[in-house]
């Protein structure tokens, strides 16, 4: 029954119709996608999504119940060593031979591939030549996940995949790790996220599938997701006392509202409605407090689509402070 | 078919051999492993040996009791190094998920189990010349020309139903903390009536029975047999060399289970 299957040119990953069931409950529920080779593609959802099942099935960890997978043109289900060769793998837990070093554990695992990066080169690239010469035992959270990504880059892959790589950071080891991962994006790499943090999403990748029970409810390039780029501005700022609403100048809004002395005005056309009014608070000697204009954040999206009403992780404000 | 064959296994097998020596690094930095296995059977030699100095067994002929006990802590530090090791080092690394790791590497399930069982026996090559050496030297118990080949023959299976049983005990081990404890319960109450530390001599038939249905007696006992000044012949004991080759039929079933899901089996 297996059809012949062309590969599509520049693709990845492709995926049709993908369903897993775990016994009864069905964890991925008929999903499908493509990821394009160079592309940062995030699969972003709340724990239990079926992120980790679909990833795991990418990997060839688990097998599908249905669907159609190929990953670099070939079945992961069927545990080819030329997919092991071109892929670089990093798990959401899993150990290493805590008694060898970072130089021996590179070493190591750079051996089992054909073709490889300089040892050292890989241990600049995750930012661990100061640790190089220490026992993985002793390394801290961060240095370990790191290391991990050092031995999934060591085989030179054409595509990376990375669940939830920076669950447990604190924020500086985040961003640390975010600029590691952005220069696996230099290096041509295809890479394959999951994670459950919007800030995350928004910072690495080129497109983000936001999953939900086992399905994917919206997907696009980060800054359009769900239209957030074309839903209202909101400009907010306070007033002094003496001033009211009906006192500001003509703008474009959608809505405008003042609570003690804090107004909020939604706007399609934020650049011209802070033009005008900053202009009108100039001219006028207005001291206007607090001002600021914010899109919607990935996160706002985010929590509207899967419905949740407290997300995990981190909030996000992206606040443009003019 | 052969021309393409032989270079990708030229390949693995490199691949082992290297496997092997990181293996070997691992394993002897960790002196908590490295060395206790070491330790203990060297220890309970010269514990048991000075406790009981000069003393013949006249159950078996009057023949010096270290006679039989450099064989029997032979047995046991084969059991230390192959079984009770491979248990809970393949504990240690599914719960840690190496094996997860290692599974999505281009190096070979295969190829990484050979390395690990050889890596094995390069720990075990070394406690059996650490164990006759001071058998020798210090209790003048000496390997007897006549019975190498039942020494060999005894100690290669032995060695080969224990590796296969230390990696398949492990789809029984829950987790890597249990691990001692469950490789503790099978193996110590069995050395009581395996001839390890004394001779069976006037123990009930029954746990006699029991003992010889078990790989460890038959892998002491084998080790005895060979040594036993009395024993005429190439020392092939062929009812011990029969059980050991039963339990590593066993062992390779129960490893090659484990090894299809290392991970358990709810994928």
């Amino acid at each position: 029954m297996k059809t012949t299957h062309t590969q599509t040119e520049g693709l990845a990953i492709e995926v049709r119709d993908l369903r897993k069931a775990y016994g009864e409950v069905e964890a991925v529920r008929g999903v499908s996608f493509e990821v394009a080779r160079g592309e940062v593609f995030c699969l972003l959802g709340p724990n239990g999504a079926g992120k980790t099942s679909i990833v795991e099935i990418l990997e060839g960890y688990r097998t599908r119940t249905h669907g159609e997978v190929r990953v670099l043109g070939l079945d992961p289900a069927r545990g080819e060593r030329e997919l092991h060769e071109r892929v670089g793998i990093v798990l959401q837990e899993s150990g290493v031979q805590n008694d060898l070093t970072v130089r021996e554990l590179v070493e190591m695992y750079g051996r089992y591939h054909l073709r490889r990066r300089p040892v050292d080169e890989v241990i600049e690239l995750v930012e661990l030549g100061e640790k190089a010469d220490t026992r993985a035992r002793k390394l801290s959270g961060g240095q370990k996940r790191r290391l991990d990504l050092a031995l999934a880059l060591v085989g030179d892959p054409d595509l990376i995949f990375l669940d939830e790589p920076t669950t447990g950071f604190d924020p500086g080891a985040r961003r640390q790790a975010w600029s590691t991962i952005r220069s696996l994006c230099d290096l041509g790499k295809t890479v394959f996220l999951t994670t459950h943090y919007m800030d995350e999403a928004q910072h690495l990748a080129n497109r983000v599938a936001v999953m939900n029970a086992g399905q994917i409810i919206a997907a696009g390039r980060p800054e359009e997701l769900g239209g957030r780029d074309l839903r209202p501005a909101e400009i907010h700022f306070s007033l002094p006392v003496q001033w009211s609403l009906g006192d500001l100048p003509d703008i474009p809004f959608e809505q405008r509202s003042l609570d003690g002395d804090r107004v909020l005005v939604t706007t399609k056309e934020p650049v011209l409605a802070t033009q005008r009014i900053t202009t009108w608070a100039v001219d006028n000697d207005v001291d206007l407090g607090h001002f600021s204009v914010n899109q919607p954040t990935l996160e706002d999206i985010y929590l509207e689509l899967t419905g949740a009403g407290v997300g995990e992780g981190e909030t996000v404000t992206e606040e443009v402070v003019r | 078919m052969s021309a393409v064959a032989t270079p990708s296994l030229k390949r693995d097998l490199g691949l082992i051999a290297w496997q092997v020596r990181y293996e070997q690094r691992a394993y002897w930095r960790n002196r908590g492993r490295g060395i206790f296995t070491f330790v203990f059977p060297l220890m309970f030699l010269v514990i048991f040996a000075s406790l009981d100095k000069g003393a013949h067994i006249s159950s078996r002929g009057g023949i010096p009791y270290d006679a039989f006990f450099v064989p029997g802590i032979l047995a046991y530090g084969v059991i230390a190094t192959t079984f009770v090791n491979m248990a809970i080092s393949t504990a240690i690394l599914r719960d840690q998920g190496v094996l997860k790791r290692m599974q999505g590497t281009p190096l070979p399930r295969w190829a990484y189990v050979a390395a690990r069982i050889g890596s094995t026996l390069v720990i075990v090559g070394m406690m059996t010349v650490l164990v006759l050496a001071l058998g020798a030297f210090a209790y003048n118990v000496h390997v007897r020309a006549s019975t190498i080949p039942g020494l060999l023959i005894t100690l290669a299976l032995g060695t080969a139903a224990f590796t296969a049983l230390g990696i398949g005990i492990t789809r029984f081990i829950p987790n890597a903390e249990a691990a001692p404890v469950v490789v503790n319960v099978v193996i110590l109450p069995l050395t009581f009536i395996s001839s390890i530390w004394f001779p069976p001599d006037g123990m009930p038939k029954t746990l006699i029975d029991i003992a010889k249905l078990f790989p460890i007696r038959a892998l002491a006992d084998g080790l005895q047999y060979a040594f036993d000044p009395r024993t005429v012949g190439a020392g092939i004991n062929a009812q011990d060399v029969e059980t050991l080759a039963i339990w590593t039929v066993v062992g390779v079933f129960l490893m090659l289970r484990f090894l299809r899901h290392p991970q358990g089996e709810v994928r």
